[in-house]
């Protein structure tokens, strides 16, 4: 019999959503619908804690398996998009009325987020990855006033139609050569090695790399990145940046690992040139960008190329482990710092109704003004490049770490050669902050907003000094994955 | 049964690559909003085809649970999507998605 209690933190999210669209219904008032989003993820985090210490992993349903990776991966979903509702409050006091389904869709998105994450079929994960997408749709074009935000939404819902409708192609080719639509089924021996059968599998493989590429905005697939990540609400793109791409990663790696894509040699040199070209492409466009957004944009694209380098790793027997736990932390300290880099911008965009204030000048002379804004700022950027002291630098060096590994040569190279270019517009922007300028507008912190960002810091820097725990937990949780 | 055992898989997956290919021309070369959704709807009824294919060849069920999964998902897509369309033919007197293209990228 299948117990569905390992399901309860995917339950109670589901509840708080249910009971926010009920308030809704009967009370607009901005406070309390993001209260109850506030309770419902907390709830949600605790019920995850539990679960991971009082139940076995296991499988729920043939769709579902519940583990350590899905689980933190799940819990990580849950703070992300409770800092971002934090962010959120007071970014839509300022922005008229009808602000309240803002909080009731990004409740759905990250629960399509959290399905993804422990999706081990393919039913699963076409369902998690289209709640996922259709609740992104409409957080993108949330700013009725706005002609950015619409264009923006236009852009991602044909862009990311055609990469869910390039993954299900792919899934149904491997369907028709395997003949199952569970990962664990295609590792049991379900996949021809010769004859039609490979190519059927060599081209569904692709067609699905090329799906989840678009999603993960790895070059060649990045296009929409920079223009989707400029028109939407600061928040919605700082959603965007991590949990969107961070689930469909995690559920990437599920796939991958069961069935063992990595036997397949030109997949691999495939993501081999997508790692390298994304972390040269993504770091040097980066350089040309006057908007903040744009410039992260950009700097998630170069992000998600290191990424790549760890995902290669693994295909190497010897540091299958080491890449396993650089991917895992990576992604953590990634998701950490690109929550802190976009709150800022949302923070600085409180007041700006039509257009968010994103643009390098606005920034100028902020130490000055706002010091503890830019300070956090300062950290976040730092981290992006993976100056030591931060998460970002443990996570950085893990991936070092793994490439070195599984001798990956080229592509440290291209590492190496990334994060110096990184440096630079990382740093750029935080000259733009220490120059003497005249005052340009009035910033004001709100609480929420300045406590979150606060917390969010304060997180990265212990991450960064004291990364012993995490380090172990991660650790324990690879070797369940091999 | 006799049906799906006569007609080998090839030619239904053919056919299927045929029509995804067709709605990703349409996305790609038209211009107009209505046609780009009707091509994305292509596409995914050819996805939707080629589960349905595969099932009937495996003598599964499982293929025909994926074709009902995917005919909901696409219409909450394009539900979303005429809900921007109107949004875009109001802000900017034209379904013409180059004049809704305002940014670089």
């Amino acid at each position: 019999m299948t117990t569905f209690l390992p399901l309860l933190p995917l339950m109670i999210l589901t509840g708080a959503i249910l009971v926010l669209m009920m308030a809704i219904a009967f009370m607009r008032n901005l406070a309390l619908s993001c209260g109850i989003s506030v309770i419902g993820l907390l709830l949600t985090l605790i019920s995850i804690i539990w679960v991971n210490l009082n139940l076995e992993p296991s499988y729920v349903t043939p769709l579902l398996r519940v583990d350590d990776f899905g689980l933190l991966f799940s819990g990580i979903m849950a703070v992300t998009a409770l800092f971002i509702c934090l962010l959120a409050y007071s970014y839509h006091q300022n922005r008229g009325e009808h602000q309240d389904e803002f909080f009731l869709l990004l409740l759905l998105a990250t629960l399509g987020a959290m399905v993804l994450t422990i999706s081990v079929h393919f039913a699963s994960f076409v369902l998690g990855l289209e709640l996922l997408g259709i609740s992104i749709y409409a957080l993108i074009s949330y700013p009725t006033k706005g002609v950015f935000s619409l264009e923006a939404a236009l852009k991602y819902l044909i862009l990311s139609g055609i990469s869910s409708a390039f993954i299900l192609f792919g899934a149904g080719l491997l369907y028709a050569v395997s003949g199952t639509l569970s990962f664990a089924d295609f590792a049991a021996g379900g996949i021809p090695n010769t004859g039609t059968g490979q190519v059927f599998v060599l081209a569904g493989s692709a067609m699905m790399l090329a799906g989840i590429g678009f999603k993960l905005s790895l070059v060649p697939f990045h296009m929409w990145t920079p223009d989707v990540y400029e028109g939407a609400p600061a928040p919605v793109a700082g959603f965007l940046a991590t949990i969107s791409k961070g689930s469909v990663f995690v559920a990437l790696m599920r796939f991958f690992l069961a069935v063992d894509g990595y036997q397949y040699d030109s997949i691999m040199t495939g993501l081999y040139w997508i790692a390298g070209l994304s972390m040269l492409l993504g770091n040097i466009l980066a350089l040309l960008q006057s908007s903040i957004k744009r410039l992260l944009a950009y700097s998630s694209i170069a992000q998600f190329g290191y990424l790549m380098v760890a995902f290669i790793a693994i295909s190497e027997l010897a540091g299958k482990h080491l890449a396993i736990e650089a991917a895992v932390f990576f992604l953590i300290a990634y998701f950490i710092t690109t929550i802190g880099a976009f709150g800022v911008v949302t923070i600085m965009s409180d007041k700006s109704e039509d257009h968010d204030l994103d643009s390098l000048d606005a920034y100028e002379g902020l130490f000055w003004q706002r010091p503890l804004l830019a300070a956090f700022m300062s950290i976040m950027l730092l981290s992006l490049a993976g100056i030591p002291l931060t998460a970002g630098f443990i996570g950085k060096f893990y991936i070092l770490a793994s490439g070195v590994e599984s001798q990956l040569w080229p592509l440290l190279v291209i590492v190496v050669i990334g994060s110096g270019i990184g440096l630079f517009y990382y740093l750029r922007v935080i000259y733009a902050m220490t120059k003497k300028a005249a005052a340009n507008t009035d910033i004001e912190v709100s609480a929420a907003g300045g406590w979150t960002m606060a917390v969010v810091t304060l997180v990265l820097l212990v991450l960064g000094v004291y990364p012993g725990p995490v380090i172990e937990w991660v650790s324990n949780m690879a070797l369940q994955l091999v | 049964m006799s049906v799906a055992l006569t007609i080998p898989m090839e030619h239904g997956l053919l056919l299927a690559a045929i029509l995804f290919s067709i709605g990703l021309l349409g996305v790609m070369v038209r211009r107009n909003i209505i046609f780009i959704l009707m091509s994305l709807e292509i596409m995914l009824n050819a996805c939707a085809m080629v589960f349905i294919i595969a099932g009937a060849h495996w003598g599964q069920a499982d293929g025909q649970i994926m074709f009902m999964l995917i005919l909901s998902v696409a219409a909450a897509e394009v539900a979303v999507g005429l809900g921007l369309l109107l949004q875009v033919f109001r802000r900017f007197d034209s379904l013409d998605i180059d004049k809704a293209n305002r940014m670089r990228g």
